[in-house]
Parts: C-alpha cells; sequence; structure tokens
C-alpha cells in the first residue's frame, strides 16, 4: 500500500509542476491525470477541481471527448454559472468544430463580463482555426486596443503578421514585447529575426545589433550567434557600404565564426561536414 | 517610586487569558463573516483599459532605450502628439464617488462598520461592565496622570499610577496586538485586521482616486515630454566581443524524454 501513496503523491506533483510550468504535453497529462481521477478521486481533496481543469484541456488536445465530457459535467456540477467552466465548455466545442455554438458560449460570456479576455481571445483562435487570418488580425487588434498590456496577444498577433509577410507590424509588436521584457534573449532574437527578413541596409544593421543583444542575454543562444555571423557578413558584401564599415563587420563576422567553431568543438565529428558547408556559404 | 501592587494570580487566570481569547476568536469570526459579506468589486471595461495604458506609458520611459530610436519616438509621438494623443486628448469622465450619493459605497461603508467597530464597541462595553472595579495589569512604561480616567476606566483611586490599567485597555491592546496572529493563521490580508481597516479608512476616498484618470494621464504626459532616448545598444557589439562567449555545456547532455 506504501508503493501506491507514493506513486500517487508523485503524479499529482508532476501534474502540479506541469500546471505551474505551463507544458503543454497532453498525452503525458492525460495518462497521469486520468488514472489520478479515476483511482485517486477521494485522495486529492480540492485539488480535484483543477485536475479536472488541466486534465479536460489535455483530453481535447488529444481529441479525448469522453474524458473531456466527464471532466466538464463534474465541474459543471461543482461550478454551476461558472465562467471559468463556461469558457471550458467553449473549449470543448472548438475541439469539435462547432465554431457557431462555440462563440455563442462565449458572446454569453461577455454579456455577463465585458472584460473577461479569456472569451475575447478563445473568439480570436476561432478565426484563427477557421484560417480567416485578416478577421483574427483585425479582432486581435481591437482587442489590443483595449487591453495594451497582454503580452501573450501581442506575441500572438507578432506571429500572425509574419505568417502575412507583414513584417513591419510584426516588428512593432515584438518592440513591445522587448519592453516589457527587456531580459528575455528569445524576443531579442525573433525581432533580430524579422528586421533581417526585412532586408535593407539598415534593417540589417538593427538585426546585427539585436542579435549582438541577445547573444548577450544569453551566450548560448546558437540561433543569434548564427545570425549574427549572417548580418554582418551581408553588411559586410553590400556595395553601398564605405570601408570603415566594412572592415567592422568583417570583424564582427570572424569573431562569430570562431565562436561557432568553439561551440562546435565538443561535439562529435559528423557535425563537421554541417559546419564547412555554412562556413563556406558566406 | 510608585509602589509594587502584587496583583491577586486569579487575576491572571480568570481575565487576563479570558480578554486575550475573546479578543482572538472575535476577531476570526469578524474574518470569516466579512468574507461571507464581501460584494465583488466590478470594474468597468475602461478603467482596465486605462490601468493599462498608464503602465505602457511608463513601461515606455524606463524601457524605450531597449528599442531603435524610430520606434521610440512613434510611440512617444503617439502619446503625446498635439493634436491627437492619447494621453493629452483622452478626458475621461470622472464622477468622485462621495460616500452620500453612490449607493455601492454606501453599504460598503455600512458593512465595513458592521463588521468591525460595532463588535469593538459591544465586547468593549461588556468586558468594561463584566470586569471592573480591578486592576488588570501594568504597562511597562510610565504614563502621566492624564491618561488615569482613558485607562483606568472603573477604579476611583487617586493615587494609583497611571500605570496600572483596567481590564478595558487590555482588551484594546489585544485588539492591536493579534494583528500579527492573525497574520499567521489567517494569512495576509484577512478580514480581522482592525488597523489596516480603519487605515483604509483614514486614507479615506484612496480607493476612489483611480477614478482620477484625467490627472494620472496629465502627469504620464509630463513626465514622457521630458523622457530622452538614450539606446541601450549602442556599443553592443563591442560588449560582446571584448570577451569569448560563455559556451559551458552546450551539446553536453541528452535532453530528458519521458514522464517519470
Amino acid at each position: 500500500v506504501n508503493v501506491l501513496i507514493i506513486v500517487f503523491t508523485e503524479m499529482r506533483d508532476k501534474l502540479r509542476k506541469w500546471r505551474e510550468d505551463n507544458h503543454r504535453n497532453s498525452e503525458q497529462i492525460v495518462d497521469v491525470g486520468e488514472e489520478l481521477i479515476n483511482e485517486h478521486a477521494s485522495k486529492l481533496g480540492d485539488d480535484i477541481w483543477i485536475i479536472y481543469e488541466q486534465v479536460m484541456i489535455a483530453a481535447l488536445d488529444c481529441s479525448r471527448d469522453d474524458l473531456a465530457w466527464t471532466c466538464l459535467q463534474e465541474l459543471k456540477k461543482q461550478f454551476p454559472g461558472s465562467q471559468r467552466v463556461k469558457r471550458l465548455a467553449g473549449m470543448r466545442l472548438e475541439a469539435l468544430e462547432k465554431y457557431e455554438d462555440a462563440s455563442k458560449q462565449y458572446d454569453s460570456i461577455l454579456q455577463d463580463d465585458p472584460t473577461n479576455t479569456a472569451a475575447r481571445k478563445r473568439k480570436i483562435s476561432i478565426l484563427k482555426a477557421q484560417g480567416k487570418s485578416a478577421e483574427a488580425i483585425r479582432e486581435l487588434n481591437e482587442y489590443l486596443e483595449q487591453f495594451v498590456g497582454d503580452q501573450e496577444a501581442w506575441h500572438e498577433l507578432s506571429e500572425l503578421y509574419i505568417n502575412e509577410h507583414d513584417y513591419g507590424k510584426a516588428a512593432f509588436c515584438l518592440e513591445e514585447l522587448m519592453m516589457t521584457n527587456p531580459h528575455n534573449h528569445l524576443y531579442c532574437e525573433q525581432y533580430a529575426e524579422v528586421k533581417y527578413t526585412q532586408g535593407g541596409l539598415e534593417n540589417l544593421e538593427l538585426s546585427r545589433k539585436y542579435f549582438a543583444q541577445a547573444l548577450k542575454l544569453n551566450n548560448g543562444n546558437m540561433r543569434a550567434l548564427f545570425g549574427l555571423y549572417m548580418s554582418a557578413s551581408h553588411i559586410a558584401a553590400s556595395p553601398k557600404v564605405n570601408a570603415t564599415v566594412k572592415k567592422a563587420n568583417v570583424k564582427y563576422a570572424a569573431w562569430a565564426t570562431n565562436q561557432i567553431n568553439r561551440a562546435y568543438q565538443v561535439t562529435k565529428t559528423n557535425q563537421l561536414p554541417v559546419e564547412e558547408l555554412l562556413l563556406r556559404s558566406s | 517610586m510608585a509602589p509594587e501592587l502584587l496583583l491577586d494570580s486569579n487575576i491572571r487566570l480568570w481575565v487576563v487569558l479570558p480578554i486575550v481569547f475573546i479578543t482572538f476568536l472575535v476577531g476570526v469570526i469578524r474574518h470569516y463573516v466579512s468574507i461571507l459579506l464581501q460584494s465583488d468589486k466590478k470594474l468597468t471595461l475602461e478603467q482596465v483599459s486605462d490601468s493599462q495604458v498608464l503602465i505602457r506609458s511608463r513601461i515606455l520611459r524606463e524601457n524605450g532605450k531597449y528599442i531603435p530610436k524610430q520606434s521610440f519616438l512613434m510611440r512617444k509621438f503617439y502619446f503625446n502628439n498635439q493634436e491627437d494623443g492619447f494621453l493629452k486628448n483622452t478626458k475621461r469622465k470622472v464622477v468622485p464617488p462621495s460616500p452620500m450619493t453612490d449607493p455601492s459605497m454606501l453599504t460598503d461603508m455600512m458593512k465595513g462598520n458592521v463588521t468591525n467597530v460595532l463588535p469593538m464597541i459591544l465586547i468593549g462595553g461588556w468586558i468594561n461592565w463584566t470586569f471592573s472595579g480591578f486592576v488588570t495589569t501594568k504597562v511597562p512604561f510610565p504614563l502621566t496622570l492624564r491618561f488615569k480616567p482613558m485607562l483606568q476606566q472603573g477604579i476611583e483611586l487617586l493615587s494609583l499610577d497611571a500605570s496600572w490599567v483596567s481590564s478595558a485597555s487590555w482588551y484594546f491592546l489585544n485588539v492591536f496586538g493579534l494583528r500579527s496572529m492573525y497574520s499567521l493563521i489567517l494569512g495576509q490580508d484577512n478580514g480581522a485586521d482592525q488597523s489596516r481597516i480603519m487605515q483604509e479608512q483614514m486614507s479615506g476616498a484612496a480607493i476612489a482616486m483611480p477614478a482620477d484618470t484625467n490627472k494620472a494621464f496629465k502627469a504620464e504626459w509630463e513626465a514622457l515630454e521630458l523622457t530622452d532616448h538614450q539606446w541601450a545598444l549602442e556599443g553592443v557589439e563591442e560588449e560582446l566581443m571584448s570577451r569569448e562567449l560563455d559556451l559551458d555545456g552546450m551539446f553536453s547532455k541528452e535532453l530528458p524524454t519521458g514522464i517519470f
């Protein structure tokens, strides 16, 4: 019996860790959560409600509608009239592709509480799921006008813009994210990549700077290192630059090459051909 | 100088300790009652939106140096422009919610009074009536004579040192003293925290002040006008290349897989 108890606490703690870290490992969550709910429901106490929510979302990801339905029923019984549960019901309708019904569900939440951000964001994801990206972009813009501080939304918008190849606006969104999270190297790197894609001498210079910033924030960001190398070499190769700028950029590119070599020295020799290919293409 | 009075140890057993218990239990009950009577504070969409805009403007001022100069100027222009800058031109209808006219504020005040002030008065009076006529305890520091009528409610001795206090004052001491106990047991932000509530009442319409968004906008506008853009990335390449990258631990371990 002792062994079973140990396993139970381990499962519950794993679920909690995944919940707190916002992991989306839905299959694992479904496996662990289903067993927890079926076998150990009584031992969970009040934790069970949040586990129901976590497992339900994971079940929707894995197309396990039976499991999702049971979780939803339990939550509805315990919290009738809760907006959080209504949102989960809406998500289930979304998973079943009943977008009209889901939309109506979210509208009813918004009628009760116009400040409910979760419902508004779900409506936008419905548009995205239906492939109506232009509408999704428009709705998301309106949402962001009201809720300027929602970082998740800014990131989503930047992704949508990148898909539409509207790099200028994507850069704007990433700038918002960089301001609110100045120490996040990933935003710097993404911004640099967008600027690099936009092209043009000024943007290349900006991208090189932001790749460098990303590297400064995290020395191990290989993408940024490669990006630094590529942007520096492109600027150096461009006919419009003067000699000093060219010299500086050649120096940057050489330094980047050095660092790349150093990084890949620890790996096995079969990495070598790839590395040589990349260096040769400059 | 004052004569050392020796108090009956019964006083300790039957007065001091019961008052502590009573105060504590009443506090706990007050906490749960306040939870039951809590009314939801509904924020309007406009309030939420405005507070976020103010945060964004502040972030722009503080972290604007991480984005390119052009982008910073673009945003500053959006906020502060003469003709249609957001901070300059948005006027919100400010209705200062006075306690008398705003019904929800009124009920909140009533509830606050009922849960906090009323029990204090009632129980204080009851303790005074029950445990009267004798000295309860001595405060460790000397007090002037002016405190005598206040702290020695029921004891008619002119020569008694003001440091000896009656049970009513012991009760009030408890009310404030047990505050830290409440934090320990009920967690922060509990409804039994008397002094915190009185502080809130004293800062009065401080909760109503966020409604004065116009002033907040004006303050942000001024602050933003003064902000300049000092690009943090000026010498970033030189800083980066001044030393070798720290590549320890890269590509050296397998990524973990599996459930457990």
